[in-house]
């Protein structure tokens, strides 16, 4: 009865993303002192869900899980986007939904909507800021993070990206710091083990929507991401590096779609699971 | 009557007596014992151009005073000053934690009246005098500019390797920790210069000042950073360091570190009065420890653009002056001569943030990196003490009973707080809570206040004046919530129920 009951929640990835960031958003609201913020998550989440079921009657194209990506898409800004004021939340979440009805390219939005609603946002009304320092260090929280992250990405078998990002900017970060500046190994760690960071892997340059079908092509496409991030990290003093590479890397995703060809990712697959015993 | 009076918390003079400095290390001539006690920098940022002021509180000869910090660029004449000691006074005074203090109106009656208590620091005139040269040796040190600027020589080295560095260091009479070398190399790596400033004996025996005065540096350089790390090198314990941050958009948090505020607006007992800076120094430690010992607290912060006319609520002292700006370090407003209450003679967008350090070689394994937000949002250390009314009460009904009672749950209160923010125990002040109990006695000596009646009516009475702590406000909300939700659920239920049938 109970396996009946869970198994169309198993099924849709999505659900998966929710749990995470909504774990991710209570820790922080919990031990990291951001319930100043609560009336920015009100605002975000409801504008998102209004956003996206306007958009959804716009399209003409309803479906039943119409509130999960919205859902998604509002907790990951409630944990990225910070703002001067409900106004700039309020932008934030309609250009960040918005774009996912507006900017297409073949069936696929171009932009994480996250990151597109983050950089227009700042973009346009210089109001709106990524905090990395909000997740503090403590190492443990982002290694159990960090952890449920892969049980997330399993499920939509994206674990190579992470995995990528991780390998390729870590690994330059580590032969920067320790190797060439001859820092402790203290200060990389304390470099790498940012909130902000382990999101960014675990939720932005994974989103199967956004990010190039093929494992080939998108392996290469992170490595690429995080090699530019590493550049403007290190020569430019940039904190929130990462999340502006993506913006500008998203619309290069068709033509790696292109030379590595791969089926478009379908959240909830429309045949029951069936298991062989 | 209702009077509000300020004490001025300078956070400095409890600081732990460590031989520390905030960015680079003071380093001794000779060994002896070196006492820098304070470490405050004014850091102001606008677009790239940074201008970092840097308090001098060394005890001891001056002879023997040199310091070291790592610096982007090399800095030209004219972007290194001498500026005065009273301009840090200043902005402790403006932003540091305050204890303000309530008198209870006459229950009977109510009627308003404010007094305030400021305080005004005497300033004094700048001055500033230098000489340029430059010359080279074989250490592969190079010597890049050299400056004398007030009772200072400055030296602004670039260097291929630490050993060179430290050699070249240790040979012109500077003594350098043991652990130094390792910290230095990660700095030239990073293309950083080193800012090396020692004593001109002899224009510091001309000046009339008793102390060595701030330095202030001005570059342009995308990196917002202070070096802590190099200061460690001769630190065993922690070390406070407060910036004074101020730019022309918003709030200055911390990048690779947590920034919190500080805990704030409670109400604490009325004996704090006289151990207030113990009181704020163990909030502080507890604050501190609570957030893993690794976070950036923010003291105050609040928006001195000329457009604002609150510049402070309350006001310690006044706000700072276009002058005092200017000294600071602060050079993208204008001078502008507007009279009035509340005006300030200076116009442009300015934001003020007061940030509070507490670093250790553990828990600070990187140097503090900063970026300036849109974040306007305004925050201070703010404590307030509630005397009761102590006159006779004589109106109709049970006020008096009702008011004894109020000031007893609010003692309670005010007990639990200097537990929870500061540590303290609060069995130790018991009877500043049973103090109330003569009075209640006094007033109601037949025990009414026992009676389930009565105290239905208090709690009534209390709702009504929204008394009420807030936490209450949201536990049932979210509880009506709940129950909203489950009654809906239930509800959909049934009706899908009846469908099927």
């Amino acid at each position: 009865m109970t396996v009946n009951r869970l198994r169309p929640f198993l099924q849709d990835a999505r659900h998966y993303q929710m749990t995470y960031l909504s774990i991710f958003l209570l820790t922080g609201i919990l031990f990291l002192e951001w319930h100043h913020n609560l009336s920015h998550y009100a605002v975000l989440i409801v504008a998102a869900l209004c956003i996206q079921s306007m958009g959804m009657i716009a399209v003409n194209k309803y479906n039943k899980g119409w509130w999960k990506s919205a859902l998604i898409t509002s907790l990951g800004l409630c944990l990225l986007c910070k703002t001067g004021s409900l106004q700039t939340t309020l932008l934030a979440a309609t250009l960040a939904i918005g774009s996912k009805f507006i900017i297409r390219f073949r069936g696929k939005h171009l932009f994480n909507p996250v990151n597109f609603g983050l950089i227009a946002t700042s973009l346009i009304t210089q109001d709106s800021w990524v905090s990395p320092g909000q997740w503090g260090s403590h190492l443990i929280l982002l290694l159990v993070l960090g952890a449920l992250g892969f049980i997330v990405l399993a499920k939509v078998q994206r674990w190579d990206a992470p995995l990528t990002f991780f390998i390729v900017f870590g690994g330059l970060m580590y032969a920067n710091i320790v190797w060439y500046k001859g820092w402790d190994f203290g200060v990389f760690l304390h470099s790498i083990t940012s909130g902000t960071l382990v999101l960014f892997a675990f939720y932005m340059i994974t989103d199967p929507m956004t990010t190039p079908n093929h494992r080939t092509g998108r392996i290469l496409w992170i490595g690429l991401v995080s090699f530019l991030s590493f550049v403007l990290v290190t020569q430019f003093y940039f904190y929130s590096a990462p999340i502006w590479v993506l913006f500008f890397m998203s619309p290069l995703v068709p033509l790696f779609d292109k030379y590595w060809k791969a089926p478009k990712y379908v959240w909830a697959p429309k045949t029951p699971l069936v298991i062989h015993s | 009557m209702k009077t509000i009076v300020y004490f001025l918390l300078s956070c400095i003079t409890f600081m732990p007596h460590y031989a520390h400095s905030f960015c680079g290390f003071y380093v001794a001539k000779a060994d002896t014992e070196l006492f820098n006690e304070k470490s405050e920098v004014i850091l102001t940022r606008d677009g790239f151009e940074t201008v970092l002021t840097m308090s001098n509180d060394f005890k001891g000869d001056v002879k023997d005073f040199a310091m070291v910090i790592p610096v982007p660029t090399v800095l030209s004449r004219n972007n290194i000053k001498v500026v005065d000691r009273y301009i840090f006074d200043r902005l402790n005074g403006y932003s540091g934690p305050r204890l303000v203090e309530y008198y209870d109106e006459h229950p009977c009656y109510r009627y308003d009246y404010r007094m305030m208590e400021s305080m005004s620091i005497p300033a004094m005139e700048v001055m500033e005098d230098a000489s340029g040269a430059m010359e080279f040796d074989d250490y592969q040190v190079t010597i890049e500019a050299s400056y004398t600027v007030g009772e200072y020589d400055i030296l602004l080295l670039s260097a291929q390797e630490s050993s060179g560095l430290k050699r070249w260091l240790t040979d012109n009479g500077y003594q350098i920790p043991e652990k130094a070398e390792a910290i230095l190399e990660p700095y030239l790596k990073s293309d950083m210069k080193f800012f090396v400033a020692k004593v001109n004996l002899e224009e510091y025996g001309q000046s009339d000042y008793q102390n060595l005065r701030p330095i202030q540096i001005r570059y342009n350089h995308p990196r917002f950073m202070l070096p802590i790390r190099l200061g460690m090198a001769n630190a065993k314990g922690s070390q406070d360091l407060i910036v004074y941050a101020m730019t022309p958009r918003g709030r200055v948090e911390a990048t690779n570190y947590q920034t919190v505020d500080i805990p704030s607006n409670f109400n604490i007992p009325t004996f704090i009065t006289d151990k207030f800076s113990t009181f704020y120094k163990d909030l502080f430690a507890k604050a501190y420890r609570r957030n893993g010992r690794n976070a950036v607290f923010v003291e105050y912060a609040w928006d001195l653009s000329s457009s604002n006319y609150t510049k402070c609520d309350p006001c310690a002292t006044t706000p700072p002056a276009y002058s005092e700006l200017i000294d600071a370090g602060v050079h993208w407003i204008d001078y502008e001569d507007v009279s009035g209450w509340g005006g300030a003679d200076y116009a442009g967008n300015l934001f003020f943030t007061r940030l509070h350090v507490r670093y250790d070689n553990l828990h600070f394994p990187s140097d503090l990196e900063f970026h300036v937000t849109s974040n306007m949002t305004s925050h201070q250390g703010r404590y307030v003490m509630n005397h009761m009314y102590d006159g006779p009460i004589e109106c109709e009904g049970d006020t008096d009973l009702h008011y004894y009672l109020d000031v007893k749950d609010r003692r309670e209160n005010e007990l639990d707080n200097l537990a929870y923010y500061a540590g303290w125990d609060k069995n130790k002040y018991r009877s500043y809570v049973s103090a109330i109990d003569a009075h209640l006695e006094r007033v109601d000596p037949e025990g009414k206040r026992g009676n389930v009646l009565f105290l239905f009516k208090h709690f009534g009475r209390n709702i009504l004046r929204h008394s009420l702590i807030p936490h209450y406000h949201y536990a049932i909300t979210i509880l009506v919530g709940i129950l909203g939700l489950v009654l809906m659920r239930h509800f959909v239920r049934r009706k899908e129920v009846l469908r099927v049938q």
